[in-house]
């Protein structure tokens, strides 16, 4: 889904750039204090080398296509939206700059694409979920089903954008373009959603305190920042 | 553990290593957007692009069977597109191939973005080749990319070995205990082994880094040597700019 340079027209790019540099200067403004916090910085950079790597392996689908993991739902949910949001940027940028993997001038289009739309957009419907949710059953589960559902969302939510910016862009027509790539990322979000529900429940299980949407009473209260470990 | 899988070649010795990573960045970003900016039908700037990324993969001494290798992720895409060609623009002239005959707007359609993916991914692959990661993080810190970003580059970087040494180490663990194959069935211990190897490494990366405060760390990575542009890196930069947009010019009229 890491749109490649020449796929996208000026306007399409442009455009994208725009939307995602809005978002990026408001992000860096709501995490300007986050770089401080001695608890939060490993956290980020293990979480950012983590869905780097999980990107990089890829898995198997029908008919010989391959897809891989994307991450967002799982960055968002363990750092909090912005956070989340920047270390995608950090991985697309990233792997733009070193794997080739998605194209420099395509870099406005896949972040919004694979950060605000997969990550940001899918993070609130996620807390909006939970929130319903945890009103009937305990919080965890909460976390574990809503996160299921939308990290599938987040996964197919993308490959919709990319099929109208390849659209609108003139290079793949929009009526065979769609459903292909719907349908193949129809399967590839089942892959996010079980990965993403895996290392949740083993994360809340284990150290409950890494995950920030999970805000459980008396974890938080009593411990200083940074002795956790 | 050695592992070189990201910037590989990066410290070879060449004119283009030399460069400062910022004439780098900002050269081969200029002519990316070139590329990508210029209609399908304009060979000869095409041509122009190509000669460029051609002449600094040379001076690089980057070998060329890698950078072929490299060049293959944008093929998922370009497949694509080439497999929905037949039916794009119906009604419009069409060109026989063979047995099948494909509309003429397709096949440029076609052209157009496999030769703009392959120069741009070129210029991509050619930066990361000729860059050490610290220094084109370093670059990117003195063109005023944001803190956030490089500091949580450079920690990925860190931390990115952490991962993989950790991963090979359960997937030593897991086969010698005669684990093989990758049907659904596994997909549970699967699973417990991405979220164990994201613990293990959490944990570790939290040593890491008390480890690096207790050292004096205080959010900055410090240099031993500055980087400073020099005649011949705006040298770089200004030519290849000029083809750049020379390239581009070229294509409104031909």
């Amino acid at each position: 889904m890491h749109i490649p340079d020449g796929f996208l027209d000026g306007r399409t790019m442009g455009a994208l750039w725009g939307v995602s540099g809005a978002t990026t200067a408001y992000a860096l403004y709501r995490v300007r204090e986050t770089l401080d916090d001695a608890k939060k910085v490993p956290l980020i950079g293990v979480t950012a080398a983590f869905v780097f790597a999980a990107q990089m392996l890829n898995f198997p689908v029908a008919g010989g296509v391959s897809g891989h993991f994307v991450g967002a739902l799982l960055a968002c949910v363990l750092l909090g939206p912005w956070e989340g949001f920047l270390v995608m940027e950090v991985v697309l940028l990233v792997q733009c700059l070193l794997f080739s993997d998605g194209g420099l001038a395509a870099l406005g289009a896949n972040i919004f694409n694979m950060a605000i739309l997969s990550g940001l957009l899918s993070y609130y419907l996620f807390a909006l979920a939970k929130s319903l949710i945890a009103r009937r059953g305990g919080e965890k589960a909460a976390i574990l089903t809503s996160a299921g559902l939308f990290a599938w969302f987040s996964v197919v939510i993308a490959s919709v954008a990319c099929s109208f910016e390849l659209a609108i862009s003139g290079t793949l027509p929009l009526s065979t373009g769609l459903p292909t790539m719907v349908g193949v990322h129809s399967l590839i979000g089942i892959g996010e959603a079980f990965i993403t529900v895996a290392v949740l429940a083993v994360v809340l299980q284990a150290r409950p305190d890494l995950v920030s949407a999970y805000k459980s009473p008396g974890l938080s209260a009593g411990l200083p920042a940074g002795e956790v470990a | 553990m050695k592992h070189d899988f990201i910037d590989r070649y990066s410290r070879l010795q060449s004119p283009v290593h030399d460069l400062d990573p910022r004439a780098k960045t900002l050269a081969l970003f200029a002519l990316i957007i070139a590329c990508v900016l210029t209609p399908p039908g304009s060979w000869y700037s095409f041509c122009i692009y190509a000669g460029v990324v051609l002449i600094i993969a040379v001076a690089s001494n980057v070998p060329m069977s890698y950078l072929l290798t490299r060049m293959l992720v944008v093929l998922p895409f370009v497949l694509a597109v080439a497999i929905f060609v037949p039916f794009m623009h119906p009604g419009g002239p069409t060109v026989d191939l063979g047995p099948v005959s494909v509309s003429r707007e397709g096949l440029l359609v076609l052209w157009g973005v496999t030769i703009k993916a392959l120069i741009s991914v070129s210029c991509l692959i050619l930066l990361s080749s000729t860059t050490h990661f610290n220094d084109l993080m370093h670059g990117l810190e003195r063109m005023r990319v944001p803190r956030f970003f490089t500091v949580v580059s450079a920690f990925m970087y860190r931390y990115l070995f952490i991962i993989v040494d950790e991963a090979e180490r359960m997937k030593r663990a897991r086969d010698s205990r005669n684990f093989q194959g990758r049907w659904i069935w596994q997909a549970k211990v699967i699973g417990h082994m991405v979220a164990s190897l994201f613990l293990r490494s959490q944990e570790r990366a939290e040593r890491v880094y008390q480890a690096m405060t207790a050292r004096g760390f205080d959010g900055h990575f410090p240099r031993t040597v500055e980087l400073r542009m020099r005649a011949a890196d705006y040298f770089f930069m200004a030519v290849v700019i000029a083809i750049a947009a020379g390239g581009r010019v070229v294509a409104i009229w031909a």
